[in-house]
């Protein structure tokens, strides 16, 4: 479905990732985990069109993408959710969730930001508010609930349950769950919570300093004898 | 024409100006020095009308709209898009619009001698005032410039605010990359941008005739009062063009018009100093522009500390 080939990217001359190969795979859920700063966000960023690519190429549905501007990727139904800054903080909750329909249908607007709205009711209170105002978790939520009003087949979420309380981060899985079995969409999850990312994944790749340190079946790794020493990047 | 009256109307022509200003920089992150000679090509737009058609300034305006818009988009398209593809520096950007406007002085006073030649009229300086007159017992200029300062205003707060695309607008203003995501094609709004602020910015030149004496250099004197408007009032915000407009445009028009009394009309060749006072005076108090200032936490330290 969405695939890189010996991607080697990073910001302007600066070189983060190093021959990363990475497939995701229709209808299902795959995990990107490692430590900080190992280049979790810039594979998304690079798949996205938001980072500069040195050299290699990234396919959807087995077309190569490589150089198309990101509004076109939007528009394919690949939608993605930025780690930082992603609400309009000078825009209403209601500007933010229109405005994340803007590849929608116009007589499909509406209903898309109701479904939204069914999942995150707390929104609700805040339509006219500007994003700026809202609390940590309120705005994620908002952005996550922007990720949901696009159109997508493909969704990239980088991550969604930081800043949430437990709770909210256990309905966030539960519902990255529904939206593979029930809408049937593919799913890029970038988690610092790595033991449930990898519980609820189908497939796993873990990045070390911009390289692909694992990839397989995300129980593999779940259960690999050195998975605390993976995790913290300890490779020998 | 009295006082207030000229330093209303030259505000008013000053908000045209610094509003598109403002709107290019923050789009494309271009500070637009050659804004001042978009303003002097409406101008000889609207005097070559006036010449050639014998047809009126003021009904020269939907002309020097279009014409300025399509000034500004040609610049951006042929000049800045490709430099900002190379991820040129604000200063390249800077010095490009230095160069620009270097280009546009050239271009606009051959332009003028061809037209004299070609009318017998002097064109090399030129002035609106003798075809104004009077309205209800005020100046024309003075009703006309609110007028289209009102409607550019209302119109492009309509537009921000209640369209799709005006959401799209302030959206990618605030967050390119962000917009991108969200399937909103930034460039778009780029070309918009360019487009409004090249047609304000001719429609300002075809009424400041009336209020002042045109030469080709013009631009290069008035730019210095576009950029205090716009820094004044906080180059990251749109109104901030409009209140950074009225308090250059007043501040220049007032302290001249005192100082002269005083110490005598040489006074007003140095008119565009007092602009330069203003503008460090407000940035030595709020380094952001007025709109940058976080008002609210003013107000609360002062009835904190009362
Ligand atoms: N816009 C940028 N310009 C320059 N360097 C950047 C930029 N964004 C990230 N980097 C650098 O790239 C490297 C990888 O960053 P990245 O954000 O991809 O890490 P990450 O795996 O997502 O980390 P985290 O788990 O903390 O989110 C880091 O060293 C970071 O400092
Ligand atoms: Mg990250």
């Amino acid at each position: 479905m969405l695939r890189t080939v010996k991607l080697n990217a990073g910001y302007k001359e600066l070189h983060i990732l190093f021959d990363v190969d990475a497939e995701m795979e229709k209808n299902k859920i795959t995990a990107v985990v490692g430590p900080n700063g190992s280049g979790k966000s810039t594979l998304l960023k690079s798949i996205f069109g938001l980072a500069t690519i040195h050299s290699g190429k990234v396919f959807f549905n087995g077309g190569e993408i490589t150089k198309y501007p990101p509004h076109a990727r939007t528009k394919m139904g690949i939608a993605y959710l930025p780690q930082t800054d992603n609400v309009f903080a000078n825009l209403t909750v209601e500007e933010n969730l229109r405005i994340a329909a803007y590849t929608v249908d116009k007589d499909e607007v509406k209903d898309r930001i109701n479904t939204a709205l069914d999942i995150f009711p707390e929104l609700e209170r805040f339509m006219k508010r500007k994003a700026g105002t809202l609390s940590g978790g309120e705005r994620q939520m908002l952005a996550m609930a922007t990720a949901l009003v696009r159109k997508a087949n493909v969704l990239m979420l980088d991550e969604p349950t930081a800043q949430l309380a437990p709770k909210f981060a256990e309905l966030i899985f539960d519902r990255v769950v529904k939206l593979r079995d029930d809408l049937k969409l593919t799913i890029l999850l970038v988690e610092q919570n790595v033991q449930r990312a990898l519980e609820i994944s189908d497939d796993a790749y873990l990045l070390v300093s911009g390289r692909v340190a694992f990839s397989g079946k995300a129980n593999d790794l779940l259960e690999h004898e050195k998975f605390e020493k993976l995790c913290m990047g300890i490779l020998d | 024409m009295s006082v207030i009256e000229g330093a209303i109307v030259y505000s008013n022509l000053l908000v045209l100006l610094s509003v598109g200003l403002t709107l290019t920089y923050i789009t494309t992150a271009v500070p637009n020095f050659a804004q001042g000679s978009f303003a002097v090509f409406g101008s000889y737009i609207s005097l070559t009308l006036l010449r050639l058609y014998n047809l009126h300034p003021y009904y020269s305006l939907p002309f020097t709209f279009v014409l300025g818009g399509l000034l500004g988009l040609t610049v951006y398209l042929l000049m800045l898009r490709p430099l900002i593809k190379r991820e040129a520096s604000v200063v390249i950007l800077m010095i490009s619009t230095l160069a620009l406007d270097l280009i546009l002085l050239g271009i606009i006073g051959s332009y003028s001698d061809s037209l004299a030649q070609f009318t017998h009229k002097s064109a090399s300086r030129f002035i609106f005032t003798p075809y104004d007159f009077n309205l209800a017992g005020l100046s024309a200029i003075l009703l006309v410039s609110s007028l289209v300062i009102f409607l550019s205003l209302f119109g492009l707060f309509l537009l921000l605010y209640k369209t799709r695309f005006g959401v799209a607008l302030r959206a990618s203003m605030e967050n390119p990359d962000l917009a991108e995501v969200m399937g909103v094609n930034v460039e778009y709004t780029r070309l918009f941008s360019w487009f409004l602020s090249g047609a304000l910015a001719a429609m300002a030149g075809t009424l400041l005739p009336f209020r002042q004496e045109i030469v080709p250099s013009t631009g290069a004197i008035i730019i210095v009062s576009i950029f205090a408007a716009s820094i004044v009032g906080g180059l990251a915000n749109i109104n901030g063009a409009l209140l950074g407009g009225y308090i250059i445009g007043f501040s220049e028009s007032f302290l001249t018009y005192n100082l002269s009394a005083i110490l005598g009309t040489g006074i007003l060749l140095y008119s565009k100093v007092i602009s330069l006072v203003v503008l460090v005076i407000v940035l030595i108090l709020a380094p952001r522009g007025i709109t940058g200032v976080n008002w609210r936490r003013v107000l609360w330290k002062k009835s904190s500390s009362q």
